[in-house]
């Protein structure tokens, strides 16, 4: 996976890079570029959590998920979670997040989306990053046996940091888009 | 007077409304999610006509691209239906001021005159305590930022305010003469300090604020509810709430809508900030 990620990073770098000189901002094209490997990282999160939530998943196999995990995230991201009965906002880092997921232990862990997700705009921060919000809506099922014994359907809003960088390859400075993603907002819609 | 009088009850309404409705469920299947309003972006979008219904955005030399057709379509979307604090009247004045063909008004995230209403809460002394603060984007670098520009707290309000028992207290012009030596009396009776200040003095709730928080009497607990005013249509105010039911009118709507005159801009303000 980190090479396919590694793949479309350099496909990007290929191409020219367009700013608009007036605000600074991302060319359409550049745009969608960004928009689809930040939703390939959203796609990438999803699947980490299956594989952390399953009880199949062996406990070295699991760390070793959660620290892939990690690598998609900005340092210092948190999940804020509030649900329909208690709509105060929990606050937990990523890693505690994800040894939550993964005490919860359930036979098997079902993640479905919703086929619907919204891209807002990128917008340049201070430090000259770009930082954009993608939503999605996922149900989530946690299944002992072949009992579902816990379901939830979200929303997710989460943070993409967007950052032109530079590596030398080949005595060549080639520049490239990296995402990452940032704290996560998420909220039950439906019990 | 009574025109202000109206849009504070009006405004009063429209905030409790809101507020109500903050932690209400989310219901929506599929279709209704397509059509909520999910994003203050897509709010954004929708207002200036700059998306498809799927919510991709329309490239800038799309014939569709802040087309007054679309416009109106979505205009009537994302007013919260349901309010009976917007006068249909006086809504579709408004969409028809801003879909005008030779002089139509956008929102532009950028362009300030819009702000933001976070309520939260805090321990304060360990007691739970709710403070509101308004953030507003501010440029720097070529980038943005949110700031903190004011803070609504009622302990400090209280300390500040009802000090007035009807004697005149002053520091009498003299007193140079006696080294100040009459600020002992007046620093005693802490509660009427600040009778001792200018006429033009106003406390700074911010800056004692956060003073609190550095000195951790202030311990940050929760975020509670989030609107946003916004001032960017001229002769318009109006509030933008998210709305959790079920159905497609659901999401960032539009919760509250005033026309004013503009020298009563610094009144509403004052409201908002619950001067």
């Amino acid at each position: 996976m980190r090479s396919k990620i590694f793949l479309i990073v350099f496909l990007l770098a290929s191409l020219p890079v367009v700013l608009n000189a007036q605000n600074n901002d991302i060319s359409p094209a550049r745009k969608q570029a960004i928009d689809s490997l930040a939703l390939e990282k959203v796609r990438d999160l999803s699947k980490y959590i299956s594989i952390i939530g399953s009880k199949n998943t062996p406990w070295a196999e699991a760390n070793r998920v959660i620290e892939r995990t990690l690598e998609l995230f900005a340092e210092g991201s948190q999940m804020g979670v509030s649900s329909l009965y208690r709509p105060e906002i929990a606050y937990y880092g990523v890693r505690q997040y994800l040894e939550r997921l993964m005490a919860l232990n359930y036979d098997r862990v079902k993640i479905e989306w919703y086929d619907i997700h919204y891209i807002s705009d990128l917008v340049r921060q201070p430090d000259g990053r770009y930082v954009g919000v993608i939503t999605i809506y996922q149900k989530f099922e946690g299944i002992v046996g072949e009992k579902m014994v816990y379901r939830d359907t979200t929303r997710k809003d989460i943070t993409v940091y967007v950052e032109r960088k530079e590596t030398q390859i080949g005595g060549r400075l080639i520049g490239f888009w990296d995402v990452l993603l940032g704290d996560i907002r998420v909220t039950e819609t439906t019990p | 007077m009574i025109r202000s009088k109206l849009f504070l009850i009006i405004l009063l309404f429209c905030a409790a409304s809101s507020w109500a409705q903050s932690f209400e469920h989310y219901l929506g299947d599929e279709a209704s999610l397509f059509a909520q309003t999910k994003q203050i972006n897509q709010f954004f979008r929708r207002f200036n006509g700059e998306e498809s219904v799927s919510g991709v955005r329309f490239p800038a030399n799309d014939p569709n691209y802040r087309n007054i057709t679309v416009r109106k379509n979505y205009l009537q979307m994302i007013f919260d239906l349901e309010s009976q604090f917007i006068d249909k009247e006086q809504k579709n004045e408004f969409i028809y001021n801003i879909t005008k063909n030779e002089e139509p008004i956008f929102l532009d995230f950028h362009n300030g005159d819009w702000f933001a209403e976070v309520s939260t809460e805090f321990l304060y002394y360990g007691e739970k305590t709710r403070a509101t603060l308004f953030l507003k984007l501010e440029e720097e670098n070529q980038g943005y930022k949110w700031v903190i520009t004011n803070v609504f707290f009622k302990p400090f309000r209280e300390l500040f305010s009802d000090e007035n028992d009807g004697k005149l207290r002053f520091i009498h012009p003299l007193s140079h003469e006696l080294d100040f030596m009459n600020l002992i009396k007046i620093f005693k009776e802490t509660g009427k300090v600040t009778q001792y200040t200018s006429q033009s003095y106003k406390p700074d709730y911010l800056s004692v604020f956060l003073y609190e928080v550095k000195k951790q009497n202030l311990i940050f607990q929760n975020v509670s509810g989030v609107k946003f005013h916004f001032f960017q249509v001229p002769g318009w105010y109006f509030e933008l709430s998210e709305i959790r039911r079920s159905g497609a009118n659901s999401g960032w709507l539009i919760t509250g809508l005033i026309d004013f005159d503009e020298s009563k801009k610094g009144e509403l303000l004052k409201y908002i900030y619950y001067e």
